[in-house]
């Protein structure tokens, strides 16, 4: 019986992968796990692009087809290594999409995609270990800016609000615990003072003791957490019993389900950052149309970004003339930083045309002009969002 | 023929995983099978087997201690030796304990350790984790290893680095692998020659009726602990093995015990408990119906998408990771069941004639 | 104005570690009454929580259609009838075969349930939190202003309120079934020595029902009182109660209710004044080693007093 599983196991395994003729990328995201509200309208960008690509002439000059291979790393290191290891041995992807979290993404990258020689790309991985992590291999990029300087960003946000002492409690996990040493390091240096800086463990019942014992020394909390294993029920702890009045946070608080749960009225001293996008470059508006046609928000966090990663990934797959890994991370330089004929997001026919003829384009993103540097960052822009009729509402911080 | 790369490859990895939770199944096994001590902190083991020989061998950080840059045997020997360190302290503590409590007391010692290791961020790093683990063959190709001894002997680092480039990115694949399964054969024909052996079947006199035995003049304790530090010595090199496979450790989610502890059991019940052939055995099997079962269930919702146009998959897409822990699960209660003593049960030392071959 | 200490530390510290108390409370019952009638430690008992708050959601979900508002507590009643016959299900299905195997395998068996249970409730409502009680709950003003006028201000919202009145009245009920009932008599005298029960008339499997009959509705109840004190569901709520409620059972005494009780209370206790600052200004232990707490109480009691604070069975 065991070798009849086994048999049909592969026999499945191998209708799975689809036809031949098609260029697939490998699309690992956190759609289980701490954040799938976050990953649910990024995933959706992703599929944007592909479908610009796909509708628009598709890959090469006899169109194939572009496919996003989605698989779940589910924000674990474990899990992500395990999934990338079946994109790039059996579904054979020529670059990866992803994954979202930045312990998932240094993982899988020194575990498979760096050894095997495959690109990733991925949409919101912010830590700043991975500026560093590559060892001289070029191969992993990221199309959102680092968290040393979203904590920079906050602690300016603090001190402009008049905050001069402020309590920080963060999550003990990777991403959380990366910003809130960025944030707590720049704020005292700009002469504010942290009264108290202590971790907490994500997923328990309730963290009034925790909340009580930091409130004693600020009325301000600086809480780096996400939402749904700990940022919440730390806020509802502290909105009972009034230990803060203030909060300030980074993007793992940023979603709906924070309004829904809370209740918009509690929250009228709450702001968050988040990355985003300036909406009055010509590419955010490009890619604003396409974004409300297709029902995708077009400002959530890290959406415009996860559109960006998937299409400059088939620009480079174009100009590389074929899914050749090793002829991507070149191809991805090239394409998004130019020199060239500007690219804005939703152009892809312009954009073969220009390729099929010898010529160079600069792809502009939705979320930022996505011009990669020595280590495969780019640069960005942060907004503060705050409750106004019941939905955050973002404005850039330029 | 790209195509049968990656399946090779895959099937590499397969091999390599499986062959790490072999060793945690015969640790086990040694605990459980020779010993009847219910250890459920299996993770615990492998933790701190994998933090030692990071710790030892990994370049200097400023996130983490570290920076000694021992040769990797030196590592997964400390793995071992720190593995059994801890393994008799807890031994000493919680030995005389009966199953079920036995249980609770090793998971509970597990979640301290993994709380240690988050906390104590100075040393570890905390929840960020210890990554660049160099992992055995693979570590030939980096600049570290190559610009000094013994490497340099054959060729200078230019040389090398020539020669790395010129051969295929994976080829540090088959050899890890290979490395893997040969100490896997290695621990296994040990644990046989110990499993017939007089410590053996005073180990299996002890499990089978304790009173007896401590009747006959047995040391009961002092046997325990010895079964108990050898497997988490095993473990804990299984831990360093780990370490090197995924070169990214940290405390939470890599050691896991829904993942870890819980499937090592699964594996050996379902193997064979008892039985060191079915411990290995359990371990591919299980670790090969695991892996293998997203591809599966992600296959038959692609088919029944094509079946059922009418149907929103979208749903069962995003839900398919819990359908496959459904039927794992679903499937260790169809295997507890039918056959509850593994595949392969086990197998007493004769009484006479063996004993003859070994008496010398 | 009660003196600030006092102040913070009732309404802050005391209260909040009492009410998770009374949730680990209940809970370690199911685990005491499984623990010393059915001599195995149940994995999925967190399960069978969890499942409890999801289902009296949905049952709030399905009466607010037809124009019913009702508040979480009545939704609970069908749900714990439901998380009941879904104990005795489990329980015939996969428990059963193994009443006379060894004791390992029905405890895999349970920890194979829990995987069950946990990835059902996530296919049929998804991984995300949802919703319980929207909103912050405010303290209760009656007593706020009674007691301030005393000069004892306690700040209580009503959800606590439900919680602590809760758990008593369910303690009674429970006392007066094992005192005075035939069925609590003899759940008491399989719990002490099985084989004379049962050669004394005592019908056993009648009591491993009634056994998850009672487990089942406290575990129920302690999961619709975590779920009102934290105002969402999620699928790991149960999984993230059981260590520490197994903590509660141990430290009380395997097969002594009252004494799980007494555990699931000092654990709560522990896990909240943990934080405080009793020295300066900090907490005395980082708070990422809170749920170390717990886990340590127990690993001493099971070294230096595995029978418990009430002596009950050691294996």
């Amino acid at each position: 019986m065991m070798k009849k599983i086994l048999i049909s196991g592969m026999v499945i395994a191998g209708l799975s992968s689809v036809a031949y003729s098609d260029v697939k990328i490998g699309n690992p995201m956190a759609r289980t796990g701490p954040i799938p509200e976050l990953v649910k309208p990024m995933s959706a960008a992703v599929d944007l692009a592909v479908e610009h690509v796909n509708d628009q002439g598709g890959l090469f000059s006899d169109g194939q087809k572009y496919v996003a291979v989605k698989v779940d790393s589910a924000c674990d290191p474990v899990a992500a290594v395990d999934a990338v290891t079946k994109l790039v041995n059996v579904e054979v992807v020529t670059g990866i999409v992803g994954p979202v979290c930045s312990g998932a993404t240094i993982a899988q990258a020194e575990s498979v995609s760096i050894p095997a020689g495959v690109v990733t790309l991925s949409v919101s991985a912010s830590s700043p270990a991975i500026s560093e992590m590559e060892n001289g291999t070029d191969l992993v990029f990221r199309t959102a800016a680092s968290d040393a300087y979203q904590g920079i960003a906050l602690a300016e946000l603090a001190m402009s609000k008049g905050i001069k002492d402020i309590a920080v409690s963060y999550a003990n996990d990777d991403y959380n615990a990366a910003i809130a040493a960025v944030f707590s390091k720049a704020f005292t240096s700009m002469g504010g003072k942290i009264t108290g800086n202590e971790a907490h463990e994500p997923n328990k019942a309730s963290y009034r003791s925790e909340v009580n014992t930091l409130g004693s020394g600020s009325d301000n909390l600086a809480l780096f957490a996400y939402y749904g294993s700990s940022g919440i029920t730390i806020m509802r702890n502290a909105l009972e019993t009034g230990a803060f009045e203030n909060f300030i946070g980074a993007d793992g608080m940023l979603a709906q389900e924070v309004i829904d749960q809370l209740g918009a009225e509690n929250l009228g001293n709450v702001t968050f950052t988040t990355s985003a996008s300036d909406s009055s470059t010509d590419a955010f508006k490009s890619w604003k149309k396409h974004a409300d046609a297709a029902g995708v928000p077009a400002s959530d966090p890290f959406v415009p970004n996860s559109y960006d990663a998937a299409f400059l990934m088939a620009l480079a797959i174009e100009k590389a003339g074929s899914a050749d890994r090793s002829k991507i991370a070149a191809a991805l330089r090239e394409v998004a930083n130019g020199p060239g004929e500007k690219i804005l997001p939703g152009e892809w026919k312009k954009a073969k045309e220009i390729l099929a003829s010898g010529g160079s384009i600069d792809y502009v993103g939705a979320a930022g002009p996505q011009d990669f540097d020595k280590n495969g960052d780019v640069a960005g822009l942060f907004s503060k969002n705050t409750v106004v009729d019941g939905k955050w509402k973002p404005v850039v911080i330029k | 023929m790209e195509i049968f790369l990656g399946y090779f490859l895959y099937a590499m990895s397969l091999l390599t995983v499986g062959g790490i939770y072999a060793l945690l199944a015969l640790g086990l096994n040694v605990q459980w099978g020779f010993a009847g001590l219910f250890n459920a902190g299996v993770a615990g083991f492998a933790a701190i087997g994998a933090y030692t020989y990071a710790l030892l061998t990994t370049a200097k950080s400023q996130f983490h201690f570290g920076g000694l840059e021992l040769p990797l045997i030196v590592g997964d020997i400390t793995a071992m030796i720190f593995a059994g360190i801890v393994a008799t302290i807890i031994g000493i503590i919680c030995i005389r304990l009966r199953a079920d409590y036995l249980a609770i007391a090793t998971i509970g010692i597990a979640e301290i350790i993994k709380l240690i290791l988050k906390n104590e961020t100075d040393i570890t790093n905390g929840p960020r984790g210890i990554n660049k683990i160099p992992r055995t063959w693979e570590h030939f190709t980096e600049e570290r290893f190559y610009s000094n001894f013994p490497m340099n002997f054959i060729s200078n680092p230019k040389g090398w680095e020539v020669f790395f480039d010129s051969i295929p990115k994976w080829w540090w694949q088959p050899f890890f692998a290979c490395t893997i399964l040969i100490v896997v054969i290695i621990i296994y024909f040990l644990l046989e020659k110990l499993r017939v052996s007089p410590w053996g079947r005073m180990m299996t006199a002890i499990r089978e009726n304790e009173k007896a035995a401590a009747a006959a003049g047995k040391n009961v304790t002092k046997r325990r602990i010895e079964a108990f530090i050898l497997g988490a010595v095993i473990m804990g090199l299984a831990g360093a093995f780990l370490g090197q496979h995924l070169r990214l450790i940290e405390p939470t989610q890599t050691f896991d015990p829904s993942k870890m502890t819980f499937l090592v059991w699964v594996m050996l019940i379902a193997g064979g408990s008892g039985n060191n052939k079915g411990a290995i055995l359990g371990a591919f099997l299980i670790w090969f119906v695991w892996s293998s079962s997203e591809l599966v269930t992600n296959g038959v919702i692609e088919i029944l998408a094509t079946m059922f146009d009418s149907v929103d998959i979208s749903i069962l897409k995003n839900r398919a990771g819990f359908i496959r822990m459904l039927f794992i699960g679903l499937l260790l209660q169809f295997i507890l069941q039918r056959f509850p003593k593994g595949i392969l049960p086990e197998k007493r030392p004769a009484i006479s004639g063996k004993s003859q071959k070994y008496a010398g | 104005m009660w003196e600030s200490f006092w102040f913070e530390f009732i309404n802050f510290y005391f209260i909040p570690g009492l009410v998770l108390g009374c949730i680990y409370a209940l809970g370690a019952i199911g685990i005491t009454l499984t623990f010393g009638i059915l001599r195995f430690a149940n994995f999925a008992h967190g399960e069978i929580m969890m499942t409890s708050s999801y289902l009296t959601w949905e049952f709030v979900l399905v009466a607010s259609s037809f124009g019913l508002i009702l508040h979480p507590i009545i939704g609970a009643i069908p749900a714990s009838i439901c998380a009941i016959i879904l104990a005795l299900i489990v329980d015939r299905l996969f428990y059963k075969p193994f009443r006379n195997s060894p004791t390992i395998m029905i405890v895999i068996a349970s920890f194979g349930m829990m995987l069950i249970i946990r990835s059902m409730v996530q296919v049929i409502w998804g991984p995300n939190q949802i919703t319980f009680v929207k909103g912050i709950a405010k303290p209760n003003s009656i007593i706020k202003d009674f007691t301030s006028s005393i000069d004892i201000m306690l700040l209580i919202p009503n959800k606590h309120i439900f919680i602590l009145l809760g758990t008593i009245i369910i303690m009674l009920i429970f006392n007066y079934l094992l005192s005075s009932t035939k069925i609590g008599k003899g759940m008491r005298a399989v719990s002490d020595n099985p084989n004379l029960a049962e050669v004394s008339g005592i019908n056993v499997e009648n009591i491993v029902k009634a056994t998850w009959v009672v487990g089942g509705f406290c575990a129920a109840a302690a999961g619709v009182f975590l779920a009102m004190d934290t105002q969402f569901i999620e699928s790991t709520m149960g999984f993230r109660m059981l260590l520490p409620m197994f903590a509660a059972a141990i430290l009380g005494g395997i097969g002594r209710p009252f004494g799980a009780v007494a555990g699931g209370l000092i654990i709560g206790l522990a896990e909240e004044l943990s934080a405080y600052p009793w020295l300066g200004d900090g907490p005395v232990i980082s708070p990422g080693y809170k749920s170390g707490v717990a886990f340590s109480i127990m690993v001493v009691m099971l070294i230096f007093r595995p029978s418990g604070l009430f002596r009950g069975r050691v294996f």
